[in-house]
């Protein structure tokens, strides 16, 4: 791993409220706030945080699925958020995402067929031989049979209909694919089998993965390094085993010890938060996580914590944590 | 003590295009007083489906056959009337989606209060004070305020607590919980967990817990049901499912979830194959085309639940032998 693939610098996400029959401009919802990281090629970047913490934007941020607000974006070195419609239309060829629900982000009407040879339609790749071959060599390479592309959506488990979301990420030969919980909707015995298919495809084709998901085992499982959102923030980032084995931020360590382990004798010490997740539209001052931490003390109502490197590659942003 | 609640041979057919297909086989389990009982599957399995039977929840178009004694009465005879008299009352329900278990239009305070008025003698006002108490027991902050807001302004946790507050609101003697933490993020999910555990203690509350989450099965049970395919797999206590798993399919789950506090990164041990449909049940153990012990005598004949011990049975023909 060397290169930098990815480079992702104070990305702002911010979905204006509007109130009265005026529509008057009544502040913001800070989605993402922030955010600046670096992915290289042929890593997994892992991505976690509770429903709303707005990774899911941030994912499609990148894509520009949603326009930013601000920030920017440089995939292999090219600023992203600077190209035309046209150009970014032409950038998509390497990049490529996989939502969570595999029965809403199939069209019902499609064949398998039509569904996987679109983007090469979208893209004039190949004649219609070429691409009814790709399409089989894809499908066979995701577990499923050939013939399966002249059936519908609707005669597939989910298991594989997400390999099918899978086949129509790859159809292109991406470079970066952004997984937006690629497993959730899945059973337990399946989700397994998409977790090592991922792991297959990432060797074979040198992809590189942003994992977006709330599962800290399967996260932990697919990812070299790991970021912590909390409320559109980042609250922390390091390699995966860094981040397990030892968390720096209060938020990371509640998160950590509320995953319930599948191991009556496990010895648990479980940070239990306070409250709930406030509003993104009216964020707490200071430290966006003070109101639930269990250790915040006067200064982070006061201030924002800075970003810091308090290891060697291991970045968290809280006041509180030693140097 | 005798059992809070026994299920015996309980059998739910559905009609497909004119066709019964078992959606529950033969399933018996009992719930001791004061205890919690997992009940783990994935999606299909039957376990929603055994859990709404229970109650009486199913439309009238399915089939049920069997006997489910709540303290000893067999719920499955009883008149609907009576059979409302049970549910909210001896028998509380929280289900996983919070949001559409609550009723959307009316305030938290009269969907609370309603189970008590329906099952207690009081007055609207006891009710209400009862009711705030109740809001106060389950964790929620300004209960007073709670009471006059309607569930869109609670959070996902918060309409949990709500639904627990219900459920709890009669002291029921039996909770059961259907995936009641899946919708919830995981440190809310920590909250509602322990929530759960104290009013078992507290209460003596026998809780059925239904999951498909190895995780909160090995924190909340004391004994596990495991179901695949409308039939009870492996059932044994929380030690005997974990440590001593017998089943290929009960072992195929426990290898199959990427473990948290794993040392060294491992490659997952996925089962191989999808769950069979109501329609397309496999001859012989219904695991077996999934299954990577299977043997010729599989595909033929389907096994009982072979007894390992006192209190450990699994449905392979591997623990035919040990049955002495």
């Amino acid at each position: 791993m060397s290169e930098v693939l990815l480079e992702v610098n104070h990305l702002n996400k911010y979905f204006p409220l509007q109130r009265g029959i005026f529509r008057r401009s009544a502040g913001a919802v800070r989605a993402v706030d922030g955010i600046s990281f670096e992915v290289q090629t042929g890593e997994t970047l892992g991505v976690v945080g509770e429903s709303g913490c707005g990774k899911s934007t941030m994912g499609r941020s990148i894509l520009r699925l949603i326009e930013p607000t601000s920030g920017t974006i440089k995939f292999a070195g090219q600023d992203i958020l600077a190209l035309t419609d046209s150009q970014m239309r032409a950038m998509r060829r390497e990049m490529q995402i996989v939502f969570q629900d595999p029965y809403a982000s199939l069209n019902p009407r499609y064949t398998i067929f039509q569904t996987l040879s679109e983007p090469m339609e979208i893209h004039h790749l190949y004649h219609a031989a070429v691409r009814r071959k790709h399409v089989e060599s894809i499908l066979d390479r995701v577990g499923l049979a050939p013939s399966y592309a002249s059936r519908f959506p609707h005669e597939f488990s989910g298991g594989q209909r997400q390999r099918i979301g899978i086949a129509r990420a790859l159809m292109l030969n991406p470079k970066l694919i952004i997984l937006d919980e690629p497993v959730a909707a899945l059973d337990v015995s399946v989700q397994s089998q998409v977790m090592n298919l991922l792991e297959d495809l990432q060797q074979e084709f040198n992809l590189t993965y942003i994992f977006i998901a709330h599962d800290l085992s399967v996260v932990k499982h697919i990812s070299n390094r790991v970021l912590v959102m909390y409320l559109g923030r980042m609250a922390e980032l390091a390699s995966s085993d860094d981040l397990f084995a030892d968390a720096l931020h209060p938020y990371t360590r509640a998160l950590l010890s509320a995953v319930p382990i599948p191991n009556p004798r496990a010895k648990r010490e479980r940070i239990i938060l306070r409250g709930d997740l406030p509003s993104p539209a009216n964020p707490p001052p200071g430290c966006v996580f003070h109101t639930r931490c269990p250790i915040a003390q006067d200064i982070c109502q006061q201030k924002a914590p800075e970003w810091r490197e308090v290891k060697p590659n291991h970045y968290a942003a809280c006041h509180l944590v030693a140097l | 003590m005798s059992n809070i609640l026994d299920v015996e041979l309980l059998n739910v057919e559905f009609n497909i295009n004119g066709n019964y297909y078992h959606a529950v086989n033969d399933v018996s389990f009992h719930i001791k007083p004061g205890e919690t009982l997992g009940l783990v599957g994935e999606s299909g399995c039957g376990k929603s489906v055994t859990s709404l039977a229970l109650v009486r929840l199913l439309s009238k178009s399915a089939r049920v056959t069997g006997n489910v004694l709540f303290e000893g009465q067999n719920l499955l005879d009883l008149a609907d009337n009576e059979m409302r008299k049970i549910r909210g009352n001896g028998i509380g329900m929280i289900f996983q989606e919070p949001m559409t278990s609550l009723n959307p239009v009316y305030k938290i305070g009269a969907q609370i209060s309603e189970t008590l008025l329906l099952h207690r003698d009081i007055s609207a006002r006891e009710a209400f004070v009862q009711s705030v108490d109740m809001l106060k027991k389950v964790g929620i902050p300004r209960p007073d305020e709670i009471m006059d807001e309607h569930p869109h302004q609670l959070s996902g946790g918060m309409r949990q607590r709500v639904m627990i507050a219900i459920a709890m609101a009669c002291n029921p003697h039996l909770l059961i919980a259907d995936e009641p933490t899946t919708a919830l993020d995981v440190t809310i999910q920590a909250q509602i967990l322990e929530l759960m555990r104290d009013i078992s203690n507290d209460f003596g509350t026998s809780i059925l817990l239904i999951t498909h989450d190895l995780g909160v099965v090995a924190e909340m049970c004391d004994r596990v049901v495991v179901m695949y395919a409308g039939q009870i797999v492996e059932q044994g206590t929380v030690d005997d499912i974990f440590f001593n798993p017998q089943h290929p399919y009960t072992r195929g789950l426990l290898n199959a979830i990427p473990k948290i506090d794993a040392r060294s990164k491992q490659r997952l041990q996925p089962i191989e194959g999808n769950v069979p449909s109501l329609t397309r049940m496999p001859r012989g153990c219904r695991f077996s085309p999934r299954c990577p012990h299977v043997t010729d005598p599989c595909k033929m004949q389907s096994p009982e639940l072979f007894a390992v011990d006192d209190t450990h049975f699994s449905r392979c023909w591997m623990n035919e032998k040990r049955e002495i």
